[in-house]
């Protein structure tokens, strides 16, 4: 079978770029630090969410462990984050959200940041990120999840330093 | 040499119905796409936002599904009896499957249109990924799985057509749009086992009553399982009229044989274990196995990036031979007149920008840019919007008078039809894009929430807001010269001139230059299959252990239960009983 | 199966045939390597421009 030069010149660039794709994204992962969201978050019985430690109660709190400097849970039910409107964190702040749903699947974008994930019945979703910049990010939901689903959004509010007054204080 | 019309009139019919199907799926799509880009930019709204995901799921059905899948068994039936120079075994079984596809169809799209008559309590405002527990009426899954036994028995037909051409032609290459709609049926077969367990297994039986609960995250991962490999069902037709029509209406010879054989034994192998691209922000599925579909999907470039290179080359040559000369000077030698070629090389010029982002879609940790924000839409009205949706009108130029026996009626609207496509598309798409990346939510009759301004460097939201509503519009336009022209030319009102008749030239390198292994259609279902277990037992596995098969889910509260149809209802209590 | 010998399309005016081997496709080159150029250069616009520079979902 005969191949032109070209076309095993192109064959090899096409594999410099496929290769040079799957490198930058280990870097992401590697070398930055950038976590999927995956199966750490464990699963929950979704027709009966607030049994599950992490949402006995919703909003923030302290995180259990040194990973994080707080923890964030939001139950995403039609058409509400519930935890979520809004939340207020101060900055420079890491934070862990634990997501779930007791009805459908939702999704979870906070806008001008890449904390965007799945928020599925069944699941949760543990995703943790740092927030530097104060000021208000909007939350959507990014999944359709019956009519009303345009109307679903939260609010977080990343709260200058001085200004924060710690958890349940007056900021 | 008479045109195919006249010498397999019984097969010519069947693939008229199925164009014809294609192109009421069109229509109605079309429309509804009309009313999405206005309503959701805000211009015009004459729908409710709660109505809006009606439109949407019939957007979404009849032209992923319904218009592309008719229009490539149809372009596949003749494909295989062109090729093969045999009419089909038996008429009344090619009958059957498009009859089988027919009446799925219009289940599942009678149940969609329900949700606009408030009256009666029959919808399926799902989306077309149907992601449970949103729930439809059940008629909607037994159509859609009646439309797929449809696709599953076409294939029989032409495996058929292929085992009895082989007895009589032993020792010689299968023809290469026979081999083309062969390896793509092994791979639609593969890849509808993931949403025909979902729908079967687990989503009707849920819906009728049979069983109380479901698994979200396994119907979810079994859908992808066919999700992505669909989009690879509507490409690799395409991918035909490119390496064949394409060259041959350039003046030109496709530039290699073997390496297309190549391209689509890749697509067969390669398509199905890339699902889990689509979850990559799933919760309850291990990083390792989104890194798998990673790399998968970033090896299922190298058979669209070979593409790119063999029909460009092979234009090139139609170019040359015309008199073409320069670096980038033979361009203006092509056929730039006859809109079959132009639509298809602008849809083509498309497809090259689509690969971009879908190389960014693919990009494991990168997918949070851009997840279920208005680029993933963009991306896909570049690859079946205007990859697919482009080749096949622009193909009907050059394929209609091989099924009707007729010329069609004019040139130069065609031409205006497959740029204004073209224009619209340019406009939307890449405004959808930009927006996007600016953070704009997919799939919302109103992507405007209190106190949130989306901003991009990459444009102004209101301009982009623009964009998309005026590119709907000329898109709609374009659907408009194409639906005047078909009817034009179909039913002899504008023209009676006979078509002529015409071949497809021989590959410049041809098929005896192929390795013999590439027909062992049986080694390459064996690798497939073993990656697609390689990829989906454990991360299913993991899904199974964690809810269980049937999960807990049951229908959500809130969500209004559909009194369904009397008779159904009597059914479903008999069939409970007996359970 | 279509026959070689009749004409591929009687409205080609052809000026020349040409040949497998004298067939250079010296211009799909150029324009698939301005194609690679331009994809890797919006490739790392994305990546490092647009996705880095946000907060991002980190491992802890």
């Amino acid at each position: 079978m005969e191949i032109h030069r070209y076309e095993k010149l192109w064959f090899g660039a096409a594999l410099v770029l496929i290769v040079g794709f799957i490198a930058t994204v280990v870097y992401g992962a590697a070398g930055v630090g950038i976590s999927m969201v995956d199966d750490d978050g464990g699963t929950i019985d979704p027709n009966n969410v607030t049994d599950h430690p992490k949402f006995e109660q919703t909003g923030l709190h302290e995180a259990e462990g040194d990973d994080a400097d707080y923890e964030a849970s939001v139950i995403a039910r039609r058409f509400i984050f519930q935890g979520a409107d809004p939340l207020e964190v101060p900055e420079n702040s890491v934070i862990t959200f634990y997501i779930t749903s007791p009805d459908v699947v939702h999704g979870f974008k906070i806008v001008d940041t890449n904390a965007n994930t799945m928020v599925i019945p069944g699941q949760v979703t543990e995703m943790t990120v740092e927030f530097d910049e104060p000021g208000e990010y909007g939350i959507l939901c990014s999944e359709f999840c019956g009519a009303g689903h345009e109307n679903m959004a939260g609010q977080l509010t990343v709260v200058p330093e001085e200004e924060w007054g710690g958890l349940g204080g007056d900021s | 040499m008479a045109v195919f019309a006249e010498r397999y009139p019984s097969d010519a019919k069947v693939v008229r119905m199925a164009l014809g199907s294609s192109f009421v799926a069109l229509f109605l799509g079309g429309l509804m796409g009309l009313i999405q880009a206005l309503h959701r930019t805000g211009y015009l709204r004459i729908i409710d936002d709660s109505t809006y995901y009606t439109v949407l799921t019939l957007h979404g059905v009849a032209l992923v599904l319904l218009f592309t899948i008719f229009f490539l068994v149809g372009f596949f039936h003749w494909a295989v009896v062109d090729s093969l120079d045999r009419t089909s075994e038996s008429t009344r079984f090619t009958q059957l499957w498009y009859a089988l596809m027919s009446l799925g169809a219009a289940m599942s799209s009678v149940t969609i249109l329900g949700g606009f008559v408030g009256e009666v309590d029959v919808s399926a405002d799902v989306l077309y990924t149907f992601y449970t527990p949103l729930e439809a009426h059940p008629l909607f899954y037994a159509g859609l799985a009646m439309f797929l036994v449809g696709t599953w028995l076409a294939g029989v037909d032409w495996f058929r057509s292929w085992y009895n051409w082989k007895q009589s032609h032993g020792g010689e290459r299968t023809p290469l749009r026979t081999f083309m709609v062969l390896t793509t049926m092994l791979m639609w077969y593969l890849a509808t086992f993931g949403v025909a367990a979902a729908v079967l297994v687990f989503i009707l039986p849920w819906t009728l009553g049979l069983v109380d609960t479901v698994n979200p995250l396994l119907t979810r991962t079994l859908f992808w399982f066919f999700g992505h490999p669909v989009v690879y069902f509507w490409l690799m037709p395409v991918y035909m009229l490119w390496y064949v029509i394409l060259p041959k209406l350039a003046g030109g010879r496709l530039f290699s044989d073997p390496l297309a054989r190549i391209v689509f034994v890749l697509f067969l192998i390669l398509s199905v274990p890339t699902g889990i691209h689509h979850q990559y922000l799933d919760p309850g599925i291990a990083e390792g196995f989104k890194f798998l579909a990673t790399s998968n999907t970033m090896f299922l470039l190298l058979p669209s990036l070979l593409t790119a290179f063999t029909v460009v080359a092979s234009l090139e040559h139609g170019a040359r031979q015309r008199g073409g000369t320069g670096y980038v000077g033979w361009l203006r030698a092509l056929p730039w007149r006859k809109p079959a070629f132009t639509g298809m090389a602008l849809a083509g010029l498309m497809f090259a920008a689509a690969g971009f982002s879908g190389m960014v879609n693919a990009g494991l940790n990168l997918n949070y840019l851009v997840h279920n924000t208005l680029w993933v839409p963009g991306h896909f009205h570049l690859t079946v919007g205007t990859a697919v949706a482009l080749s096949f009108m622009a193909s009907t130029y050059w394929f209609l008078p091989k099924i009707t026996g007729r010329e069609i009626f004019s040139r130069r609207l065609g031409l205006a039809q497959v740029l204004t496509w073209f224009f619209g598309m340019v406009l939307m798409s890449n405004a959808m894009h930009r927006a996007g990346v600016g953070g704009v939510p997919r799939r919302t009759a109103d992507p405007t929430y209190e106190g949130v301004e989306f901003t991009s460097v990459l444009g102004n939201i209101n301009e982009l807001r623009l964009q998309i509503a005026l590119g709907g519009v000329i898109l709609s336009l374009s659907l408009v010269l194409f639906f005047t022209h078909l009817l034009l030319s179909w039913f002899d009102i504008g023209t009676s001139r006979q078509a002529t008749a015409d071949s497809i030239p021989p590959a410049l390198s041809g098929p005896e230059n192929a390795p013999k292994v590439l027909e062992n259609l049986q080694l390459w279902s064996g690798i497939a299959i073993v990656l697609v277990l390689l990829t989906y037992v454990l991360p299913i596995a993991a899904i199974v252990s964690g809810n269980g098969w049937f999960g807990s889910v049951e229908h959500p509260a809130g969500m209004v239960e559909p009194i369904w149809l009397l008779a159904l209802d009597i059914g479903r209590q008999h069939l409970a009983v007996m359970v | 199966m279509s026959q070689a010998s009749e004409p591929a399309d009687p409205e080609v005016e052809m000026e020349r045939e040409i040949e497998h081997d004298e067939f250079d496709p010296i211009g799909t080159l150029v324009l698939i390597a301005i194609y690679f150029l331009i994809i890797s250069a919006l490739w790392i616009f994305m990546y490092f421009i647009e996705f880095l520079g946000r907060p991002t979902p980190m491992v802890v």
